[in-house]
């Protein structure tokens, strides 16, 4: 069952044309100039209950408006959204019982006080019964060893151990869906592993509906089976990682250590990534060739001392995604 | 259902308010030499003034004292219950008025209970000076006055609350509104500390109709004084409509900030 | 810090980055159009309320010999022109800067650190200083100040260019505190709120009881405005500009001093400790 429908969802923004320099700010006192940017421009997408999501895109794609949305802080240009059966912006405070929300660089903790003040002042915003709210308080205690700084103040605890308190504190009121903008951004390896295992757990044994939006390519590899990738206010990509790999990351590199240096380096089929002495890497679209082809060739013009393969990684694969432009058609995204 | 939860976090909101402030032990004692010395001058101005010049239209020191004590307690009732309304602006501006957006409550309901460093020293000052001014400008305290003064003081801090409000909706066009807040504080505080016997037509006009500040302090004082002059022929009574104003200027304002709200949640920032 | 203390070399001075940094923080003030309609807009608000004020005072009780209703009205517009650039704290960014610990940075950077915070307020002194030109004609054409003859003007000039001095270094003073203590904004709003009233602001210094008016010598807030105003009114002769406008450079040279041994003090706690 669907339970985020978006359809042609827009978004369009005014923004003041600001000149530069003491003239333009003394234009500006009596005239303003406006612009219209257009942050999310068609996006279509269902998201079925219980669906782990990873959505990305480069700044500026319209990833953060696409939530704003969808968390009710916003209301579409045009097109139509429901979340949970509700359409966020009419009816805000229900749609905010159903939701919870992590903006990695924004925390809901109360600076100056222990945790649990926070976690206390919450429970009353979203009226948890008090055994419920012990429950979870328990048991996100346990995933996320909370139960040590607890009563530190939050202004003494790391980011890492900050951000643990952020993700409980969406969670206290078992929402059905949860957005989480930019979770581990700025985490060290141990603390993105910790909220990496708490969105996985949360999601399986909750049941709780996950978009994630990231700039770690390494949380989406690890998490989401499932990605959309948006740019300029567009869905370029939505399917399974796996897809992702097997249409998109079609290219592959041969590492190749020759035995003495050649003078020319001309394998038909490959072109040269990179150059360091007597290593080299062949860049070859493997749809075309196979990789025991462009071996053969390699061994049939230079003597070579070691070769090896490497399959492109999801950052790669994403980024050269963004440099090079999707070709339409070629990834499978829905047209 | 929905009081009863806006309760519970009005309780922990006030709960938070007086733990931060007891962390910030030394801040809280500087803000109260503050609260006092801003006070303190203004009262200090008046006697000075009222010294060298012993009438102002009729209104003598001790009239005046009581004057000011009235907007006081009003004020320092607005400051402790909604100066965080005042907030909203810089919220806005670096992204975290976003979360009152995501969460189950009313906006200005969450925007008045967003914790800080709230404590209700400026008003237990104001009282105590409030109850010196009422014996010092002989005012007859009886259950009428009783009755009516913690009303007018609600009122007042609604009046407040409204000012307030409409500034705080401001920001939801311009980027910063921190100029024009200060100078309506400064203003308030300048104009409702004269009787406004002493103002032109049309500036009584403003502080009665337009901004009300008129009813925080010189209405009622002109009831409770028995100073029969007005100069919009109103009768004294009007003094007791207080309240009234203030319920009606809060929900204008209110008006103004839903419809700064959807402009935010239909343009961005 | 490790090692011995190598005496920090002094950069060889380039007038450059100063005026950059003065004409960034001046743009930046400038962008915010808000600001410049307020100001001028509280200035007219505020001297008509006291016109309002003065007159009613004025109509029913027998007026002071020193100072006519019009001059005493004079003497209101005249203070709410010289707040308008009296009010700026020139150096605040080194109180936001203790404040948020970005300080390190500064001194980092090859310039001379406290001009750095001299020329960042500059900016915005300048913008309000342009501020008064529409201020000042509105004074004029709608509020009929009066304007003294050429030479009374000149000294009124040379008294407000001390009186800001005055300003400036005692605000330095308390920006510098913040090496020591981070929650000074208070302690400012104080002096701010003792200086409209003991500075002669608001009302003239001579109006206050005779027992006040030695305390109020004590303190620098005279120096500020009353001296200046009072000068600008007349109640001040030319035969005693030497002696008030020789006393703001007392204050001046005091301040100045104090100002010096506190910097130096707190940004050796800086370098020492790293903030």
């Amino acid at each position: 069952m669907a339970i985020i429908e978006a359809a042609d969802l827009r978004k369009v923004f005014r923004r003041i044309v600001r000149r530069p320099g003491i003239g333009g700010a003394v234009r500006a006192l009596f005239s303003r100039e406006y612009e219209d940017k257009i942050a999310v421009d068609g996006v279509n997408f269902t998201l079925a209950e219980g669906e782990l999501v990873g959505y990305l895109g480069p700044n500026g794609a319209g990833k953060s408006t696409t939530i704003k949305i969808l968390t009710g802080i916003l209301v579409p240009t045009s097109g139509s959204v429901r979340v949970a059966g509700i359409v966020p912006y009419q009816r805000r405070q229900e749609n905010a019982e159903n939701i919870g929300v992590v903006f990695g660089q924004r925390s809901q903790l109360y600076w100056d006080l222990p945790l649990r003040e926070s976690f206390e002042l919450l429970r009353a915003i979203y009226d948890v019964p008090r055994n419920r709210y012990l429950e979870n308080l328990a048991h996100f205690s346990a995933i996320l060893d909370l139960e040590r700084f607890l009563d530190t103040p939050v202004r003494q605890l790391s980011l890492g151990e900050r951000m643990r308190g952020d993700f409980a504190a969406a969670m206290l009121h078992d929402p059905k869906i949860v957005y989480l903008d930019e979770p581990t951004i700025g985490l060290d390896v141990v603390a993105k592993e910790a909220i990496r295992e708490f969105i996985t757990r949360v999601n399986r044994e909750r049941g709780t509906t996950v978009i994630l939006t990231t700039h770690d390519l390494a949380d989406v590899e690890r998490l989401t089976p499932r990605v959309i990738l948006i740019d300029e206010g567009r869905v370029i990509f939505d399917g399974a990682l796996q897809r992702l790999r097997t249409e998109y990351g079609t290219h592959r590199t041969l590492v190749v250590t020759f035995a003495e240096a050649p003078t020319n380096i001309d394998v038909p089929g490959t072109e040269i990534e990179s150059r360091e002495g007597l290593v080299v890497r062949l860049r070859f679209d493997r749809r075309k060739l196979s990789a025991e082809a462009i071996i053969r060739r390699v061994m049939e013009r230079y003597p070579i001392s070691d070769v090896s393969i490497i399959e492109p990684d999801i950052d790669t694969i994403v980024r050269r995604i963004y440099v090079e432009g999707y070709q339409h058609g070629a990834v499978g995204a829905p047209s | 259902m929905r009081w009863r939860r806006m309760a519970g976090v009005y309780r922990q909101y006030w709960r938070i308010n007086i733990l931060t402030t007891l962390e910030y032990r030394e801040n809280f004692v500087v803000w109260f030499a503050f609260t006092f010395v801003y006070h303190g001058s203004s009262i200090a101005a008046l006697w000075i003034v009222l010294s060298r010049f012993p009438s102002m239209n009729g209104w003598s020191f001790r009239d005046m004292a009581f004057l000011y004590a009235l907007w006081m307690v009003a004020h320092a009732l607005h400051n402790t219950l909604f100066s965080t309304v005042g907030e909203v602006p810089d919220h806005i501006r670096n992204g975290e008025f976003d979360r009152l957006l995501v969460r189950p409550l009313d906006t200005l309901f969450q925007a008045i209970a967003t914790p800080g460093q709230v404590f209700p020293d400026e008003l237990v000052l104001a009282i105590v000076t409030f109850v010196a001014a009422t014996i010092y400008a002989g005012v007859h305290v009886d259950a009428m006055f009783l009755t009516f003064i913690p009303l007018i003081f609600i009122g007042g801090a609604l009046i407040d609350l409204g000012i307030n409000l409409i500034i705080s909706t401001a920001a939801f066009w311009f980027v910063k509104v921190d100029a024009l807040r200060w100078i309506f504080v400064q203003l308030e505080q300048e104009f409702t500390r004269y009787p406004v016997t002493i103002y032109t037509r049309g500036v009584r006009f403003v502080l009665t109709f337009v901004f009300p500040f008129a009813f925080m302090n010189y209405f009622p004082a002109r009831y409770f004084l028995h100073k029969g002059m007005s100069g919009l022929g109103l009768p004294p009574v009007a003094g007791l409509l207080t309240p009234a104003i203030g319920i009606v200027f809060v929900a204008l304002a209110y008006v103004f900030w839903r419809f700064g709200l959807n402009r935010y949640q239909g343009v961005g920032h | 810090m490790t090692g011995a203390v190598e005496p920090r070399r002094r950069p060889r001075f380039r007038l450059e980055p100063y005026v950059e940094f003065a004409r960034t923080a001046m743009a930046r003030e400038a962008t915010y159009r808000f600001d410049v309609f307020t100001t001028i807009g509280s200035f007219v608000v505020r001297v008509y309320l006291l016109r309002m004020v003065w007159t009613a005072l004025y109509a029913h009780n027998a007026a002071p010999h020193e100072l006519s209703r019009r001059a005493i009205i004079t003497y209101s517009a005249v203070a709410l022109l010289m707040g308008i650039v009296m009010d700026i704290d020139q150096t605040r960014a080194l109180k936001d800067k203790l404040h948020d610990g970005s300080i390190a940075t500064d001194f980092l950077k090859p310039i001379i650190v406290p001009f750095y915070f001299f020329a960042d307020g500059t900016g915005e002194v300048l913008f309000h200083a342009v501020l008064l030109i529409p201020a000042t004609l509105i004074a004029l054409l709608i509020f009929h100040i009066i304007v003294p003859g050429p030479g009374v003007l000149a000294a009124f000039a040379l008294s407000f260019l001390l009186g800001y001095l005055v300003g400036f270094f005692l605000n330095f003073i308390l920006n510098c505190s913040a090496f020591w203590t981070l929650e000074i904004s208070a302690v400012q709003l104080i002096v701010t709120w003792l200086t409209d009233l003991f500075g002669g602001e608001l009302i003239p210094l001579i109006l206050f009881p005779a027992f006040l008016q030695n305390f109020i010598y004590a303190l620098p807030f005279a120096a500020m405005f009353s001296t200046p105003l009072l000068i600008y009114v007349g109640v001040i002769p030319p035969s005693r500009y030497f002696e008030v406008m020789g006393l703001q450079l007392v204050w001046i040279v005091g301040l100045a001093i104090v100002s010096t041994l506190m910097w130096r003090a707190g940004s050796r706690r800086i370098v020492v400790q790293g903030g």
